[in-house]
């Protein structure tokens, strides 16, 4: 199968923001793809084999089988197209999607692209509830629950349980919003303090507003395909480094927190997903074996879990390592280098999509200097949906 | 209101958008500049069933709190599980006292509002995720305590009320237990 794994041919990207009222959903995927094409110095798309479309909701992109639609405005008839949807994983998931594509023999080549409008063409009330229709419908939800409670109920248990403390995730809140200030593409560069996020207003305790990730108007777009026919129709491919798109793992858990007692504090899915893609790396020890990633950042302290449950850190020591700067530009594994969903933003078809060109983009050494760390040879991201009720985790390789 | 009705409201901005994301003089796309934004307003109604879940709701009516329990692992759950997610067996309903302790919880400021019963709520409120004695899986519903006064282990029990209310889960909420 090794001959087969998907490299990576381009990428495109639209900047990420709070409204793009100059588009619509459809404008948004032309913009990503038109950049992917340029970055492959692809001539038009009529090589590529298979359409991918990667979007969450209907709700908010008020249009249905965006598949098609957006297949047909890309002008990619009469190929075949899959759409993927995966909740808050959908990007990740898609390109997961596509791995077992070319795997299988099924085309050569696939253009994964992802979109959503979850910016302001819908007040940020309306967005949450249609948020909250991704919790149980008849439980959670109904008594008022939100996603930020959900999460914020998980983050008090982990703090209780290790002595997780505030300033230990405002430590991600300030980071990654500094990271997002070398990112041309980031929604919301930031840079304040840890007080500032410590004294910015409560949302859900021990949540406060800069504990928050974005709604973002945006698209993403990756084109993969097997070596051989990268070679064949991407001048690009052979004078960069080349990027394979080595492994990938899936893990799942309840979707209500309650169901998980007594493991409120970390997530089970997000382990599963790692512990399949390290097995299909070869990675035994994360920590010292991958370079570079992007953690789904959806709140702040949920890179703390994360860290623990990618097996960087032990379970409890997320929160002391993170504000210790392991995990920092200049630390020891630079993460969300991108600025991750807190500064550059999260369109959610797109998030996972841009997760993967962050990280393929600092195999390449194509990102901007000042966020470029250098010598990464291996590169992660992580992404899930609800919370961590479908997790994936995908696995990038500089190969030269 | 009829069941569904979708409307443009009002014809809300003609404007040119600025290439402000286009990098380098050259704009390619200078001859799609021009926008024009309208409102939408989609109102969708449904016959939700509460299905196979139905019977706890209704059981609050008569102020009994039921979960479902699996008769080969002993599993019992709350909210209830038609079908036992360990074993793949098909669950019985199960009735518990309605008291319990308070496992982890989060004062929320603001809330999805996504009904009456919830609009009508003083905010901050409290959301409680209840451990109720007999059970395995903690319940999630508003605790309403004096001050929102909340810790971990909190002894708290389920209060019933008669309603009206538009989703029968606030036929319930948890009080702070006097012992
Ligand atoms: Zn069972």
């Amino acid at each position: 199968m090794t001959d087969r794994l998907p490299v990576v041919v381009g990428v495109g990207l639209t900047p990420f923001a709070a409204s793009r009222d100059d588009c619509n959903v459809r404008d948004l995927a032309v913009e990503a793809v038109l950049a992917c094409m340029h970055d492959a110095e692809l001539e038009s798309l009529h090589a590529i084999q298979h359409g991918l479309t990667s979007y969450e909701s209907d709700h908010f992109n008020r249009q249905m089988t965006l598949g098609a639609i957006l297949h047909d405005t890309l002008g990619l008839n009469p190929t075949p197209n899959v759409r993927v949807e995966g909740g808050g994983a959908t990007g990740a998931l898609a390109l997961r999607t596509a791995w077992a594509y070319i795997q299988s023999g099924l085309c050569d080549s696939i253009l994964v692209y992802g979109c959503e409008t979850n910016g302001k063409s819908i007040s940020s009330q309306t967005a949450n509830q249609l948020f909250a229709l991704s919790a149980d419908v008849d439980w959670e939800m109904m008594v008022g629950g939100t996603y930020t409670a959900f999460y914020a109920a998980m983050m008090h248990a982990h703090m209780e349980k290790y002595s997780t403390k505030r300033e230990h995730f405002a430590h991600v809140a300030v980071r990654n919003r500094r990271n997002a200030l070398d990112n041309p593409n980031a929604q919301k560069p930031m840079d304040i303090s840890i007080d500032e996020v410590l004294n910015s207003r409560p949302i859900a305790e021990p949540y406060t507003l800069f504990d928050c990730s974005l709604l973002s108007d945006g698209a993403a777009a990756i084109l993969l395909s097997t070596e051989g026919w990268a070679k064949q129709h991407s001048p690009a491919f052979s004078v960069r480094p080349k990027v394979v798109f080595t492994a990938t793992g899936c893990g799942t858990d309840t979707m209500r927190l309650g169901d998980r007692y007594p493991n409120l504090t970390n997530f089970a899915g997000k382990r599963e997903a790692a512990r399949q893609a390290y097995q299909m790396a070869g990675i035994s020890d994360p920590l010292h074996e991958i370079d570079v990633a992007e953690l789904y950042d959806s709140y702040s302290g949920v890179e703390i879990q994360a860290v623990e449950d990618l097996g960087f850190v032990s379970q409890g020591s997320g929160g002391p390592a993170i504000a210790d700067g392991l995990f920092d530009r200049d630390g020891y594994l630079p993460v969300n280098t991108s600025g991750g969903l807190l500064g550059r933003g999260a369109p959610v078809g797109a998030t996972g999509i841009a997760q993967a060109i962050e990280v393929v983009q600092q195999l390449w050494e194509s990102v901007t200097p000042e966020r470029q760390i250098h010598n990464a040879r291996r590169g992660l991201t992580d992404t899930h949906a609800g919370i961590g009720t479908i997790c994936v985790v995908n696995i990038f390789e500089r190969r030269d | 209101m009829s069941d569904i009705d979708t409307r443009i409201l009002s014809q809300l901005e003609k404007k040119t958008a600025q290439p402000k994301y286009i990098s380098g003089q050259d704009d390619p796309w200078s001859a799609f500049r021009q926008v024009e934004i309208i409102t939408l307003e989609l109102i969708q109604q449904y016959k939700h069933s509460l299905g196979k879940y139905s019977r706890f709701f209704i059981e609050l009516e008569n102020g009994r709190f039921l979960g479902t329990k699996c008769s080969r692992c002993q599993t019992v759950y709350t909210p209830p599980r038609p079908l036992c997610s360990k074993c793949t067996k098909i669950t019985d309903w199960h009735e518990l006292p309605g008291t319990g302790s308070v496992k982890t919880y989060s004062v929320m400021h603001y809330s999805s509002n996504i009904n009456d019963d919830v609009r009508v709520q003083a905010m901050p409120m409290v959301l409680a995720y209840v451990l109720l004695d007999g059970s395995s899986t903690l319940f999630p519903h508003l605790l309403r305590a004096e001050n929102n006064e909340v810790h971990t282990d909190m002894r708290v029990h389920v209060t019933y009320n008669q309603g009206p209310v538009q989703h029968p889960i606030h036929l319930m909420y948890f009080a702070p237990l006097e012992e």
